[in-house]
């Protein structure tokens, strides 16, 4: 059964690694295939925690996919996009960075796509207005977002998933991770103008017509904007206070969507605009896949060759996650790679002998393959629909262009992860 | 009645020429589209009034519809400057090129039709694949109802 596990597994990881064939088409025939043969029995498949679909990850995904749906009604991205702009006097650089400070906070709260598909019409519109190329924005932006996205538990979908399996609170992510996002920024921050040289070079007059704009003009709707504000701080407030309230971030994410669903007025095509059911179902045949390997062995035995490699050290341990994770996340989609991870690290964190700090191996796991995003310009979701956005704008970004910038933003972010992890858990630990 | 006996004289222009000299002979005869040829003066496409609007709206505003508000009305009223330096093939999308043309023979209904299936606010009529006239939608009408 182990084989026949592994096989599938492989096959369809092939498949998806590929990119030829719709990739949720590729994960439910691998979980028809471990149903059917049968390595997995249905209770395994929808009752069990440890080999079945994670209904948290997925409740909390299709929560947050509403509530963002309505907030992307309100105009309020818009508004603070442009009034960052506006307050950076029209200065390229300086309207760089706050673009990348505003996605980066965006990319903590909301999904990495969601804040890509936001922040790149205001982008366009700045540079259109000084008569800029907008494609070293665009990049600068889809990198902040991919590092931004590390700093919660509901920044990046890998996030969701590790704290599901870690038994992880939003508190913890906040406490440990972002941290790290906020050093890995400050350093992204000051490589730009090194990283983009002769981009920020614009006309005075080119200024005035970026001061005009007006940003008030992209609240469509300010009583909706006030009960999404409302209902955010709420859902937000809920995550943090997790542990006193007793309610896992899915049902809060669900609960705010419902608030939301009740009170907006909205139509039912606005408000289930943004979920991606597509995604939903490739986690679901993603967790039966891995289900599977759990059931069948193969993961306490990859973990027990993890160990035997790194001689139980949790040091070398945690580097070595950190480090197979970022460049695997750099070509590989990284939710499939961190489904697969999470009981492989699930059973180091309480194999390792000498771990003093078991969380450390799903930080190194999380940052690893939250970071890694940006190596290449297929490392991400948002790299791909951030790159389609550029084309589609005449400032189209090649594979090779991003990805020459996107080594070294994932090199820079991965050392400093790297010392970040050594110095936190291992020397003031 | 045949679409040869409906069709009127209608401006047309080449797929190569300057796109804003074509919105101009929309705008000041007001038509609902114009009839494009080819190079050897063959129709080619249609293309409507709403296209060259659609075309001097910045894609970020199509992409983000809340961004239309928020520039001043001076850069708004340049909008139109988006057309200079373009050719009309450059403002033709793809799914409005080789639109077919109604034949000198089809009927009112095949031609009603035709319209509707392509959206398009004016079909060309050919004889031998030569243009003989256009025939728009309100044209197409008043012949229908006999007015």
């Amino acid at each position: 059964m182990a084989f026949i596990a592994v096989a599938v597994f492989l096959t369809a990881y092939a498949f998806i690694a590929a990119d030829r064939v719709n990739k949720t088409v590729v994960a439910l025939a691998g979980a028809a295939a471990v149903v059917i043969l049968p390595v997995i029995s249905s209770d395994d498949i929808f009752y069990s925690r440890e080999t079945g679909i994670d209904w948290d990850v997925i409740f909390l995904l299709l929560g947050m996919m509403i509530i963002v749906s309505v907030l992307r009604q309100t105009g309020v991205f818009e508004y603070i996009a442009i009034w960052a702009a506006k307050r950076a006097k029209g200065s390229p650089l300086r309207i760089m960075i706050l673009l990348v400070l505003v996605t980066a906070v965006a990319s903590a709260l909301l999904d990495n796509v969601t804040t890509v598909l936001l922040i790149a019409p205001v982008t366009l519109l700045v540079c259109d207005r000084l008569d800029i190329s907008a494609a070293p924005f665009l990049m600068a932006e889809v990198f902040a977002s991919n590092i931004g996205g590390a700093a919660t538990l509901v920044g990046d979908p890998p996030n969701i998933i590790i704290a599901s399996r870690g038994g992880l609170t939003f508190n913890s992510f906040l406490l440990h991770l972002a941290p790290i996002v906020a050093i890995v920024i400050a350093a992204f921050i000051a490589m730009l103008p090194r990283l983009f040289p002769g981009s920020f070079a614009v006309d005075a007059e080119r200024v005035a017509d970026v001061m005009a704009l007006e940003e008030g003009e992209a609240i469509r709707d300010r009583g909706l904007l006030i009960k999404c504000g409302l209902v955010l701080a709420a859902v937000f407030a809920a995550f943090i206070g997790h542990s006193a309230l007793h309610l896992e971030p899915s049902v809060v994410a669900l609960l705010g969507a419902g608030v939301l669903i009740l009170t907006s007025g909205l139509e039912r095509s606005d408000y289930l605009s943004g979920v991606e059911w597509e995604t939903l179902l490739f986690f679901a045949g993603l967790f039966v896949m891995v289900g599977a390997l759990v059931d069948t062995g193969v993961i306490a035995t990859l973990a027990k060759a993890a160990t035997a490699v790194t001689s139980g050290n949790a040091l070398l341990t945690t580097m070595g996650i950190l480090g197979v994770s970022a460049p695997v996340s750099g070509i590989i989609d990284n939710i499939p790679y961190v489904a697969t991870m999470t009981p492989i690290v699930a059973e180091l964190s309480t194999t390792l002998p000498t771990n003093s700090h078991p969380d450390a191996l799903w930080w190194a796991l999380a940052l690893g393959a939250d970071f890694g995003g940006n190596l290449t310009a297929v490392g991400a979701s948002a790299n791909v629909v951030m790159l389609g956005i550029a084309r589609r704008a005449d400032n189209p970004i090649s594979f090779w262009e991003f990805t020459r910038k996107g080594i070294v933003v994932t090199a820079v972010s991965v050392a400093l992860t790297a010392v970040y992890l050594w110095l936190r858990y291992f020397v003031f630990g | 009645m045949r679409a040869q006996e409906i069709a009127e004289d209608f401006p047309v222009v080449s797929i190569d020429s300057n796109a804003l000299e074509a919105a101009k002979l929309l705008a000041e005869h007001r038509l609902p589209g114009i009839v494009v040829t080819d190079s050897l003066g063959k129709p080619y496409a249609v293309l409507p009034a709403s296209q060259v609007v659609r075309f001097i709206v910045p894609g970020y505003v199509q992409d983000d519809p809340s961004l239309a508000g928020v520039l001043s009305e001076t850069v708004a009223d340049r909008s139109a400057e988006k057309l200079r330096g373009k050719t009309v093939r450059d403002v033709l999308p793809e799914h409005l090129r080789d639109v077919p043309a109604a034949d000198a023979d089809a009927t009112v209904i095949e031609v009603a039709a035709m319209m509707a299936r392509l959206h398009s606010p004016l079909i060309a009529v050919v004889k031998d694949g030569e243009l003989r006239g256009v025939i728009t939608a309100s044209r197409l009408l008043a012949a229908a109802l006999r007015v």
